[in-house]
């Protein structure tokens, strides 16, 4: 973020989403903005993987999940609640460590399925062990405060976009993006390419693991299987997808539409947002490979400097 | 079922996870068939199964036998394949394995999510399952039972896995389909046109989904069930091996028995995790499969 004008938006936007609790009294509103947040942290977890590092992983929703299920058992054991968080991230590198590493070490295109199995094993078990509702203690749902939660889910959210455009940024995210246009001419010209998947998938588990303990700090009560639940390694998928594969932007600008089309559509049975976002996800996979934000930008690229692409201008807006 | 215990208690087990680890096979074979030929990772193949089994229903419904409806489903299932290949699929046939595997993968996800949600919005979220008069019926021979649905799925899934080897082994297309599952650019060479074989072994694939379509109906499905039945599709290939469509059946067979076996000690809650934890370790111990020779890279 060396562009002062873009700093300057993103602080205006980040001020803007501080002063909302203070303005508005509407709980609706703010829990849709915390659930808005989440999203936000999962996709740019999984951005950073599946955008920079080109590694496709169904498996977030249970870095998601055990960051979830640590940071709640901590804290409703009197653990304060950023040392719950920090446990909870620190256990989804954990898993990332013992199973997302050897599914790293299968033959290129199996990674995808190899996390969608550690996902469901995971699932299954927690449902298992753990088959009842975790509900908060009365004590702390007396003490229990939106805009704590919603301040945190903000704080965790910047978090999450400053880690991923820092990492991106780097030395390491050019060897993450050089590995995902080509692993073989990455390990050509030295870059241990085994070691940087490995990075990659940490500090995303990690900004996973994250937000899974604003969603257990945010939850009054809920399923401990929940955040286990395989849409929450769909729907990084789709929402990074949609926005734009591999930008910072992009996330949050799928997790936005998406938010959008499940309110709109939330008092309908099924999910018709999903039929929908399925429907353009696989558009895009296969017409527009930078997703929405690619169009969006060539939009306004053409209102811009509308001579440059003369006669496809109307079509394409 | 109650859980018996003992020696004939085992027995009973094996049957049931034989008959179960047939369905499996079946399963795995459509998947293998469009992986083993065309490196696609069909990740939709379980909800079209759903699909399969609410059309049958639908049939059943109108007084038709369900087995009679195979026929239809498989029909109608082929033409489905073929849409979505002309539609979606076949775009991605130049790609580079690598790629190939991961796009499919990513539009069959894609395409799973609308066809569940679909599924859904059409049927309700409901539990159903088709019940002809036959459905308790079991025959007793050896002292333990055989459930006659089970047994005939059981015999047509064989019927089925020998039609299609007869296909792939005898017939002109069937070599073509080998020829291009070896090096399509090769077989398009030596002048194969390599897009509509593509084509036909796709919706031959998902045409395979028909028998374990009707026999999901007759045990029982909703429109969410399609990712559990992939997941034991793909357990069962990757147990198999790549590109080794004659390994598919046994390695259902075995699926099915280690289930069951494992319900038998473990009890029923970790069914699925067995399996699965057997496919992660197999994707991580042998990546070629157990049973294959690894033909390929």
């Amino acid at each position: 973020m060396k562009d002062p004008k873009k700093v300057f938006i993103a602080l205006c936007f980040i001020v803007l989403s501080a002063l909302v609790p203070l303005l508005t009294k509407s709980e609706y509103l703010i829990n849709l903005l915390v659930m808005l947040f989440l999203y936000v942290i999962i996709s740019q977890s999984w951005n950073l993987q599946g955008g920079f590092n080109g590694q496709i992983s169904l498996g977030h929703s249970a870095f998601f999940g055990i960051g979830a299920l640590i940071t709640r058992l901590l804290w409703i054991s009197k653990v304060p609640i950023l040392l719950a968080l920090i446990g909870g991230a620190v256990s989804s590198i954990l898993l990332a460590g013992v199973v997302g590493i050897p599914c790293l070490r299968m033959k290129r295109g199996y990674f995808p399925i190899g996390t969608l199995g550690l996902a469901i094993i995971a699932h299954i078990t927690v449902g298992n062990i753990l088959p009842v509702p975790g509900s908060l203690p009365s004590e702390y749902i007396v003490g229990y405060s939106l805009p704590s939660r919603y301040y945190l889910a903000l704080s965790v959210a910047i978090l999450s976009v400053l880690v991923v455009s820092y990492v991106v940024r780097s030395r390491t995210g050019l060897a993450f993006v050089a590995i995902r246009d080509d692993e073989e001419a990455a390990e050509a010209v030295g870059i241990k390419t085994f070691g940087y998947k490995v990075k990659a998938l940490l500090i995303s588990s990690f900004l996973a693991g994250l937000g899974g303990g604003v969603f257990a700090y945010h939850q009054v009560s809920y399923y401990y299987q929940s955040p286990f639940e395989l849409s929450w390694s769909f729907l990084p998928t789709l929402t990074t997808f949609i926005g734009g594969l591999g930008t910072i932007l992009g996330p949050i600008f799928g997790s936005v539409c998406f938010l959008a089309l499940n309110e709109l559509f939330a008092f309908t049975l099924g999910e018709v947002h999903l039929v929908i976002f399925g429907f353009t996800f696989v558009l895009i996979v296969l017409f527009v490979p930078g997703g929405l934000m690619s169009i969006s930008q060539k939009i306004l690229s053409l209102v811009k400097y509308p001579g440059r692409s003369g006669g496809t201008a109307t079509l394409s807006s | 079922m109650a859980r018996t215990r003992g020696i004939r208690g085992m027995w009973q087990t094996l049957v049931f996870g034989f008959l179960n680890g047939a369905l499996y096979g079946m399963i795995a074979l459509g998947i293998a068939l469009v992986f083993g030929i065309m490196k696609y990772l069909n990740v939709a193949h379980g909800s079209l199964i759903v699909v399969g089994a609410y059309a049958s229903l639908f049939l059943f419904r109108l007084g038709v036998d369900p087995f009679a409806t195979i026929p239809v489903v498989l029909i109608a299932l082929f033409l489905c394949g073929a849409i979505l290949f002309l539609l979606f699929f076949g775009r991605l046939m130049e790609f580079p394995e690598g790629t190939k595997i991961k796009n499919s993968l990513l539009i069959a996800f894609g395409l799973m999510l609308v066809i569940d949600n679909l599924a859904t919005l059409i049927w309700t979220g409901d539990e159903r399952s088709m019940t002809p008069s036959y459905s308790g019926v079991t025959f007793q021979a050896f002292g333990l039972r055989f459930p006659l649905i089970g047994l005939s799925g059981a015999f047509l899934a064989l019927l089925l896995i020998s039609i299609l080897h007869l296909f792939l082994s005898r017939t002109y297309f069937g070599k073509a389909v080998r020829a291009v599952s070896q090096d399509h650019e090769a077989a398009s060479l030596m002048g194969i046109n390599v897009s509509q074989t593509f084509l036909i072994s796709f919706a031959i694939s998902v045409s395979l989904a028909s028998i374990p379509s009707v026999l999901i109906g007759l045990q029982s499905f909703s429109p969410t069930a399609g990712i559990q039945w992939f997941n034991k599709g793909i357990i069962v290939v990757m147990l198999s091996g790549i590109g080794n469509i004659y390994g598919v059946f046994p390695a259902g067979l075995f699926l099915g028995i280690i289930e069951a076996l494992s319900v038998f000690f473990f009890g029923a809650t970790y069914r699925e995790v067995t399996g699965l934890v057997v496919f992660v370790l197999i994707l991580i111990l042998f990546p070629k499969g157990l049973l294959g020779s690894g033909a390929e890279s």
